[in-house]
């Protein structure tokens, strides 16, 4: 009988800082096989955030770099421009993509940018202590939104795969989840697929992934799938925004 | 051998070629040998070392200087002066418009269009070929089409500006000139003159030169150099 | 190749070209426009690679990336651009990655203007970013050596991993001079193959390599800080460099004065040595690390009465004068900051009315 379950080789043995119920460790563990699958953990750059993830480089074993908030589209702008043979991608979370790289990201996916964007949505900033997020829902409570997100005063949450679908640039966007074993698999699929459009010297590719926090949320992992599922992705719709013709 | 230029006379070329110093020092020329002279600046791409620094200057010689606003002089913005268009319209003796450096500084020409409509003007490209991109002919027949593309209009004539400042030497002079007499074979438009630095010109054998030479007295100088003092006109 | 007419702005590109650097990163501002007009010819014509970024922050850390993955890489910018790099400035450092950073300064704070500044001494050497970094910065006073210190730029980045800065100013990047490109100036870029995120496969290793400037434990950072030190302690002995002038006679006062200042400085001092009024001149080639040493000597000459900081700002670098004559003789500035570049003449009179006065 062989093994169904293996680490990926991409995957280092640490375990990793993440709370019980974040979906971080899901989504590593997706990008790390898809690498392993395509087979080009020897050309792979990886840019890890300013975020909860911010020691995503801890977790992965091959080449990575570590950026300032917001600013990893450029760091991965610059790698591909002068090394446009590796493989580059950014892992960054919403406060770090949607607020203060808000810049980086619409101007790297509008130049059609060859690299792979993995942005994971989890309405809060985690690593700072659950502050609202320019993708916090209406009325979510957070450290900085005690009493609910009031929409009125800070606007609706953005919606980072329609905004980047609007680019005319050629790219493929789209959003997933992990917060279901039936949306995990197709995750994987997205972010294979995202990979093998830069592999192929196509276009950007990002793929947002709708995940949870349950620290910061003040719920437990099951309860804060249940709050995901029902606030999150009614507005947060799954599927493809853009592919490249 | 006098210069003979007069009316509209726009003064093209790649950047740095020394179109401004070129244009000051043609301007006081002319008005020395008794022609009315006005001067525009139209170089709305050059933050530093622009006509408007010898407005001074070229007023007390009697030239009339078109520049922006005093209170716009220093700032950062590409300003047309209105007055340009008046001035295009009834010309002076000599009418010198100083353009900006390469197909991006000409761009301005094409927005007086309205004004130059229908008049004779002559356009003429100066050339250093100490400076990149106009070393060779092949660049500067280059930098002639778009300069030409950009401005819409015609360049029909040539002035040789070969000098590397104050390192010129008198084989730099003599081979500057063979440079530019070689382009206007080969781009079949006449050399129209030559320049030469005024310290420079004891040393200089005219007679090698089948064209005018201007002498030029440097104005344009950084802060820690004298300006070659002009003399009024008399 | 013989001598060509170049902006100080042109020349600079052309320079990095001529050293080995292929990667050019930049956004527009007054007055080092040029740089990236000029690269964005002729880089194609060369191969390279020229991008023009959405903004200096962008454009910092575009340098990051391409300098962590272990290409040779340089932008230029002006003075409001370099605030804004300075954030990437710190991170770069603290990552210890080698990029050349061009600062063609203007006046400022906030917008300023456009005309020729020095305001930006404290910011290149002071930090300008957060933490204890340095840069290595070189102030050129010629359009030639503004070639010469870019060229240089590349290997000392390499040497030390860490952000050169060419600090000059408008007149350097907008004035005209006649350059050469010293052919024995150009370099092979340094083996990174023991940091450099190039890829596991480029360098045939098993071996991830990593690019961080995240130090979580406090032993961790502090540890790492004092590598950092060791490293400008490194160029403090080994890197300083400075033009000495008229240094060999009884001079009356000493001035110590960079970039295109100090050239304004020189027509003083040679106007007033025909009347036989002797001063001499220190002029800082590198203002990171600066010439401590032979500026306290130069100060400690018996004949020398009073030490005078002559800079195109209010009073920066004569806080660096001050620490390097620790006492010995007065220190006075004297200064100018709107555009206008003080004229010799105007030197002149301030130098013989500090002299009185000491």
């Amino acid at each position: 009988m062989s093994k169904t379950f293996k680490k990926p080789e991409c995957l280092s043995d640490l375990h990793t800082h993440y709370c019980p119920g974040c979906t971080h460790g899901i989504i590593h563990r997706l990008v790390a096989e898809v690498i392993d699958e395509l087979g080009i953990k020897g050309r792979t750059v990886g840019i890890a955030p300013v975020g909860c993830a911010v020691l995503a480089y801890n977790y992965f074993t091959f080449d990575f770099q570590e950026a300032a908030h917001g600013r990893a589209p450029a760091m991965a702008t610059g790698i591909k421009r002068v090394r446009p043979d590796l493989i580059v991608f950014t892992y960054q979370g919403d406060g770090d993509l949607a607020s203060i790289g808000m810049g980086e990201i619409i101007h790297a996916a509008n130049r059609g940018e060859k690299f792979t964007t993995i942005f994971v949505n989890n309405a809060v900033y985690g690593m700072t202590g659950g502050q609202m997020a320019p993708t916090t829902m209406p009325d979510q409570r957070t450290t900085t939104s005690p009493f609910g997100r009031n929409v009125k005063e800070v606007g609706m949450p953005i919606k980072i795969a329609e905004l980047l679908s609007a680019l005319e640039t050629p790219g493929y966007i789209t959003r997933q989840s992990v917060v279901k074993p039936k949306y995990i698999v197709r995750a994987k699929k997205a972010i294979k697929k995202a990979f093998q459009y830069q592999i192929e010297g196509r276009c950007f590719s990002l793929v947002e992934v709708v995940s949870t926090c349950p620290t910061n949320w003040g719920l437990t992992p099951v309860q804060a799938i249940k709050w995901a599922e029902e606030t999150m992705l009614p507005y947060y719709k799954l599927g493809e925004f853009k592919v490249p013709e | 051998m006098e210069i003979d230029l007069d009316g509209i006379v726009i003064i093209a070329g790649n950047y740095g070629s020394g179109k401004t110093e070129v244009s000051i020092n043609l301007a006081v020329n002319k008005k020395r040998s008794g022609i009315d002279v006005c001067i525009a600046d139209l170089d709305l791409v050059n933050p530093y070392f622009r006509t408007r620094e010898v407005k001074g200057l070229l007023s007390e010689l009697g030239i009339d200087v078109i520049v922006p606003p005093e209170k716009y002089l220093q700032a950062d913005l590409p300003i047309l002066s209105p007055v340009i268009s008046g001035m295009i319209r009834q010309p002076c003796g000599l009418t010198l418009l100083d353009a900006g450096g390469d197909d991006v500084g000409v761009n301005v020409l094409a927005a007086l269009a309205d004004s130059l409509g229908g008049k004779k003007y002559n356009m003429i490209q100066v050339v250093n070929p100490f400076r990149p991109f106009t070393d060779t002919v092949k660049g500067c027949l280059k930098m002639r089409s778009e300069i030409e593309k950009a401005s819409k209009m015609t360049i029909n004539g040539i002035i040789g500006n070969a000098n590397l400042i104050d390192e010129t030497s008198v084989e730099d002079i003599y081979n500057g000139y063979d440079f530019v007499k070689q382009l206007s074979k080969e781009s079949r438009l006449p050399l129209r003159f030559v320049t030469v630095a005024a310290a420079l010109m004891p040393d200089i054998d005219t007679t090698r030169f089948h064209c005018p030479v201007l002498q030029i007295e440097r104005q344009l100088v950084p802060p820690w150099k004298r300006a070659v003092s002009i003399k009024p006109v008399i | 190749m013989g001598k060509v007419l170049m902006k100080g702005n042109e020349a600079i590109g052309e320079a990095a070209i001529r050293a080995g650097c292929l990667n050019y990163f930049a956004y527009p501002i007054t007055p080092q426009s040029e740089v990236a007009e000029y690269l964005s010819r002729r880089m194609p014509e060369v191969g390279g690679m020229f991008l023009q970024g959405e903004s200096e922050v962008a454009v910092s850390y575009m340098l990051f990336g391409a300098s962590a993955c272990g290409e040779r890489v340089f932008t230029t910018s002006s003075s409001p651009g370099v605030s804004l790099m300075s954030e990437g400035l710190s991170y770069i450092s603290g990552a210890q990655c080698p990029a050349v950073f061009v600062n063609i300064m203007r006046g400022g704070p906030g917008l300023g203007g456009i005309l020729p500044s020095q305001g930006d001494y404290f910011q290149a050497t002071k930090g300008g970013g957060h933490g204890d970094y340095r840069l290595l910065v070189m102030a050129p006073a010629s359009v030639q050596e503004a070639v010469e210190m870019v060229m240089t730029a590349f290997p000392l980045a390499e040497k030390y991993r860490n952000p050169v800065m060419i600090l000059g100013d408008g007149l350097i990047g907008q004035m005209m001079e006649p350059v050469e490109f010293p052919d024995d100036l150009a370099s092979e870029p340094v083996n990174k193959d023991d940091w450099a995120t190039s890829g596991m496969d480029t360098r045939k290793s098993e071996n991830r390599n990593l690019v961080k400037s995240l130090y979580l434990s406090s032993e961790e950072l502090n540890k790492h800080n004092l590598h950092l030190k060791a490293k400008y302690d490194r160029m403090r002995r080994e890197e300083i460099r400075y033009e000495k002038y008229n240094i060999d006679c009884d001079y009356k006062a000493l001035i110590v004065s960079y970039g295109t200042m100090s050239r304004v400085c020189k027509t003083a001092i040679d106007n007033l040595k025909k009347e036989d009024f002797k001063v001499g001149m220190i002029r800082p080639q590198t203002l990171f690390p600066f010439p401590e040493k032979a500026v306290n000597e130069a100060a400690s000459k018996n004949s020398c009465k009073i030490v005078i900081s002559i800079e195109m700002s209010m009073g920066q670098m004569v806080e660096d004068v001050e620490r390097a004559v620790i006492g010995k003789r007065p220190v006075r500035w004297y200064g100018k900051c709107g555009g206008d570049v003080p004229t010799p003449e105007e030197v002149i009179d301030v130098i013989k009315s500090m002299v009185k006065e000491a």
